[in-house]
């Protein structure tokens, strides 16, 4: 079953065409890695997954389903998104953000169900921070932000789960913590797309990895087939030293001496 | 938690409700059974005027802080009472002030900005807040640069326009009239229930307009809405009592210290406590204050110490 089905799809900012007839495939249960330099189009394309913006020509399926022909409570069942960062004008609290994640399943005038509530309280238990649950949003951490995030995204119990360099500006620690989110949410068989700059990270934990430049697919295959000294140089400009993670086997890359 | 929300509510009924009895029994004619006349003909409608004014105040002003992500954004920001004095003006000038054509004639200015500011905000790829915010500002400037225009060429109405304009809750009814604000205050209420019944969807396009798309929510809707229908009600208030300053503006913020930033309780809250400021705004202007003050200045000279005081502490 293929959970994202892009085919053919044409999209630009004003003039320059980003994605000429772009095509990609992702399976269902798949934890997906998405890599390459600024302005390669990774974010563009999660964007145009999720229905934020619409290609001028081609299709996008979503399980079958024409994304253009579904409604924004549909995608948003299907789909959620972590972005990079997230700002709050209001003092909202955690729970009133992981809450705001059952609104696909909530009527215009409905007031949250005991199964909304339960499910908040499951979501937030699974990303640790049901302790924070009273606090305002804007008074914690960004690493435990980017967790209630995680939380409010998994709340729109999706099968999809798409992040936007959602681990960037966060220490080791935390970074490992929403991986570790990612991996159980994938054995649980949803689908993870994982846009990232940290190539080792895409490299260690995704089992396909797409490398993009300028918005064309240089490669997408297992990390040992796309993590590779001449690929990365035809996508970054540089060339860099692979080594092999001495745990998990996987290829790391290490920056070339200045 | 829940007993500091009830205390909220309940002072927030206080405060309307004793600033109505003020309204109601203060004033220079003596209160006394044999003569109510003061009362039903002057200020029973000008209580009426004020909570239905105040409270819509603070409802758009609260849905549009939201809608826009700006906390300081009020519901003038945009357009609408440009528009609205635009309307006052014209018919001044054309000499006809009657209590019936005036604040029609407000309401149709009022509902020009609204056209123009939607126009000028749509394009490729719908409405946007960010549009929608520059549409407002460079309408307000067109019209009230248009309003000085008119002032300056018939000299003689300058002051009463600008009068008009800043805000009073005394309008004389005649029959008509009382029917046209009747239905504008229908009109109102639907509004801002409208806006109530939202509240959720408000909560989540507060965020950012992407995060609102992904938790599905259809934001071109939402915002076209909001701005529709907030604009039109204040549309309809404007007309009667001018473009009341900083209530709206002010009013959500207390509302949301009290009871947290959920449009479910900010809007209600709103609707209360913006009905209450204005009245007491009232009480002031016919009791203690110099005659014929315009109430902007009361509730301006009450607004601007506590803004500054947001500005030091919370922004």
């Amino acid at each position: 079953m293929k959970a994202i089905e892009i085919k053919d799809i044409k999209f630009g900012f004003g003039e320059r065409l980003l994605f000429d007839r772009f095509s990609l495939d992702i399976e269902a249960g798949e934890f997906f890695g998405v890599i390459g330099p600024n302005g390669s189009g990774k974010s563009t394309l999660l964007r145009l997954c999720a229905g934020i913006l619409k290609p001028e020509a081609g299709r996008i399926h979503l399980f079958g389903k024409d994304l253009s022909r579904i409604s924004r409570r549909q995608i948003a069942r299907t789909l959620s998104i972590v972005p990079q960062e997230s700002f709050f004008t209001f003092e909202w609290t955690v729970e009133q953000v992981v809450m705001m994640g059952r609104n696909p399943f909530l009527m215009t005038f409905a007031r949250p169900t005991v199964r909304d509530w339960e499910k908040v309280e499951e979501v937030m238990g699974l990303t640790g921070v049901l302790e924070l649950r009273g606090k305002s949003i804007n008074s914690i951490s960004a690493g435990e932000k980017q967790r209630v995030i995680v939380a409010r995204a998994l709340a729109q119990e999706p099968e999809i789960v798409l992040l936007d360099e959602a681990t960037s500006h966060l220490d080791l620690f935390h970074r490992l913590e929403i991986v570790r989110i990612l991996v159980q949410l994938k054995n649980q068989g949803k689908t993870v797309v994982f846009v990232s700059h940290d190539l080792n990270e895409a490299s260690g934990y995704c089992s396909r990895v797409l490398l993009l430049a300028s918005g064309k697919t240089l490669a997408c295959a297992q990390p040992e087939m796309v993590i590779k000294r001449e690929l990365l140089k035809e996508a970054y400009g540089v060339e860099p030293v692979i080594s092999v993670h001495p745990l998990t086997g996987r290829p790391q890359v290490l920056l070339p001496p200045a | 938690m829940r007993y500091k929300k009830r205390l909220g509510w309940f002072g927030l009924v206080l405060f309307l409700s004793a600033g109505a009895i003020l309204e109601v029994f203060t004033g220079p004619a003596r209160f006394s059974f044999k003569d109510l006349s003061p009362i039903v003909n002057f200020r029973l409608p000008r209580l009426g005027i004020g909570v239905v004014a105040g409270g819509v105040l603070g409802v758009v002003g609260g849905s549009l802080q939201g809608l826009l992500r700006n906390p300081l954004v009020d519901p003038w920001t945009l357009g609408v009472a440009s528009g609205a004095a635009l309307g006052a003006s014209i018919a001044i000038t054309a000499g006809s002030g009657t209590s019936l054509l005036l604040p029609g004639a407000a309401f149709l200015g009022a509902l020009f900005a609204i056209g123009l500011v939607y126009l000028l905000a749509r394009g490729r790829g719908g409405i946007t807040v960010t549009r929608l915010v520059l549409a407002g500002v460079i309408v307000s400037f067109l019209f009230s640069s248009l309003v000085m225009l008119i002032m300056v060429l018939s000299r003689h109405t300058l002051g009463e326009a600008v009068y008009l304009m800043m805000g009073n809750l005394g309008v004389v009814f005649t029959k008509s009239s009382a029917w046209l604000f009747a239905v504008c205050a229908l009109l109102a209420a639907a509004g801002c229930a409208w806006l109530v019944f939202h509240a959720r969807e408000l909560d989540i396009v507060s965020l950012n307009e992407e995060v609102a798309l992904s938790l599905g929510v259809d934001v071109q809707r939402l915002t076209r809405m909001v701005f529709l229908i907030g604009s039109f009600v204040v549309g309809a208030v404007v007309a009667w009592t001018g473009a009341i300053s900083f209530v709206g503006l002010i009013v959500p913020h207390l509302v949301r210290m009290l009871f947290g930033p959920r449009h479910a309780l900010v809007l209600p809250g709103s609707f209360l406590l913006g009905a209450g400021v204005l009245i007491w705004a009232d009480v002031i202007v016919r009791n203690i204050a110099p005659a014929g003050l315009p109430l902007s200045v009361v509730t301006a000279l009450i607004g601007v110490p506590f803004f500054i005081y947001l500005l030091r502490t919370r922004v």
